[in-house]
């Protein structure tokens, strides 16, 4: 299993950064372990703030009052009924529409969450050739001329596409998109106009990955589709992104 | 302008009902009937009872308020922050799921969540500083209601937090009170980031089951 169960202390404290609490949120949702866990230690955290009672000066009362009586409430959220399954799959594009949001604004935040991936694919993280090319992601997320860009896929989840003209090369970074069967792979196509060229095969299953993109001149665009997990020389399916570079 | 402070809190037909459990002492019947009461409190809001919110203001704004200046050290932000996340009950109070949990704890996570957002914003702004976490007991004592209530609950956080491991406090409070990610927490403990998740997580078990924490009620 992965590593990101240990992260529930730093998740409760809120000492987590965006990327890292929209990838922990998702677990969340598959994990009731967590969840529960998060419940418990949620309440418990709460207790720490019996220390720093501190009586507010009088003028909020009125403020907070004031704007209230011209504030509109939420509606209640329907709760998940008989079609728990919608509920889960909108929630999850919501989530990685904020993971690509998130990687827009906040460039550190990136690596970590690179990293973080990275460890959730457990046994790889520990290969030297895992740590080169998240190394190699680090090199080029800290370049001055990175440039982001991002595209929806056509069912859910989005490709975010980060490239450094100077160095040649970019991060894709596949989040939210829908799981698939595990003998297939979302993969990568740089495309030289109509032409493509193979970029890189995400790990089988996995609807959340991201992988380094290299030789980029001259290319136009980066696409997606879904493929057999050991890949194909031509794409086989309906590109479901495609993210242009110029 | 009305005092906010004891006399308002707990107006005079809320006063703590005798529990049927027998109690170690008052204060502690009084912390637990100030908890259900938020908890009723908050389902009137989420009907849109601003009277209702009024009350529940008066039991909690100390608490909202204590924290976000807590984290953010500067009073006139921890204003404007309590103020954004007071109002902010008021709008989502219709998410609040008693099931999941205790109004208390759901406003102090909103009200700790937004003050963390506010220093993560300035941090990205401005150069980061080093914030030095001090210990909760560390509240003036002028600020404090005199409540039986209030300082038994504190004496049991400090108490707990006592019987943690140094690491399991540090990383605790450094992220709580301070506002630092794990990650920052690590560096300043000089310590490896998987000891610091490690010891958050279990420190934070260690303080349940001290402080006696009953979450999630499983049983619908
Ligand atoms: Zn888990």
């Amino acid at each position: 299993m992965s590593d990101i169960h240990t992260l529930v202390g730093a998740y409760v404290l809120d000492a987590v950064d965006d990327l890292e609490r929209a990838a922990f949120d998702r677990h969340l949702a598959d994990c009731p372990s967590c969840a529960t866990e998060v419940g418990e230690l949620l309440e418990t955290a709460a207790r720490l703030a019996d220390g720093a009672w501190s009586v507010p000066p009088p003028r909020l009362r009125a403020e907070v009052l004031a704007q209230v009586s011209r504030t509109r409430q939420e509606r209640p959220a329907p709760r998940p009924g008989r079609d728990g399954r919608s509920t889960v799959s909108r929630w999850r594009t919501v989530t990685a529409a904020a993971v690509a949001a998130a990687v827009l604004t906040v460039a550190a935040g990136v690596t970590s969450y690179l990293v973080q991936q990275q460890r959730v694919r457990d046994e790889r993280a520990a290969t030297v050739a895992a740590r080169a090319e998240l190394d190699r992601m680090q090199e080029i997320l800290d370049e001055p001329d990175l440039v982001v860009r991002r595209g929806g896929l056509s069912f859910g989840g989005r490709l975010t596409v980060l490239t450094s003209p100077a160095r040649d090369a970019g991060v894709a970074l596949l989040a939210g998109a829908p799981p698939v069967p595990p003998d297939r792979a979302y993969q990568l196509w740089l495309m030289a106009g109509t032409t493509p060229r193979p970029a890189g095969v995400l790990t089988a299953g996995a609807g959340d990955d991201s992988a380094v993109l290299a030789g980029l001149s001259g290319m136009s665009a980066v696409a997606v589709t879904v493929e057999p997990a050991s890949g194909s020389a031509q794409p086989t399916t309906d590109v479901l992104a495609s993210v242009p570079l110029t | 302008m009305t005092d906010p402070s004891g006399a308002r809190r707990r107006p005079d037909h809320l006063t703590p009902v005798p529990s049927p459990r027998p109690e170690p002492n008052a204060g502690r019947a009084e912390a637990d009937a100030g908890r259900a009461e938020a908890d009723g409190l908050l389902r009137a809001v989420a009907l849109g009872d601003e009277a209702a919110f009024g009350r529940l203001y008066d039991l909690v704004a100390a608490r909202v308020y204590g924290l976000v200046r807590r984290v953010l050290r500067d009073p006139a932000q921890a204003e404007e922050v309590a103020q954004e996340v007071l109002v902010e009950v008021w709008r989502t109070a219709t998410r609040f799921d008693p099931a999941r949990g205790s109004a208390t704890s759901w406003i102090c996570t909103i009200a700790h969540r937004r003050a963390v957002d506010r220093v993560r914003a300035e941090q990205a702004s401005a150069e980061r500083q080093v914030r030095v976490a001090t210990s909760p007991a560390e509240t003036p004592h002028d600020e404090v209601p005199d409540q039986a209530a209030r300082r038994l609950e504190q004496q049991q956080v400090r108490r707990c937090l006592g019987d943690l491991t140094e690491l399991q406090r540090e990383a605790i409070t450094l992220a709580y009170y301070a506002g630092h990610t794990y990650r920052e927490v690590a560096e300043l403990l000089g310590a490896a980031l998987p000891t610091v998740k490690t010891r958050m997580r279990d420190g934070l078990i260690r303080l349940r089951d001290c402080l006696g924490v009953l979450g999630v009620e499983v049983t619908r």
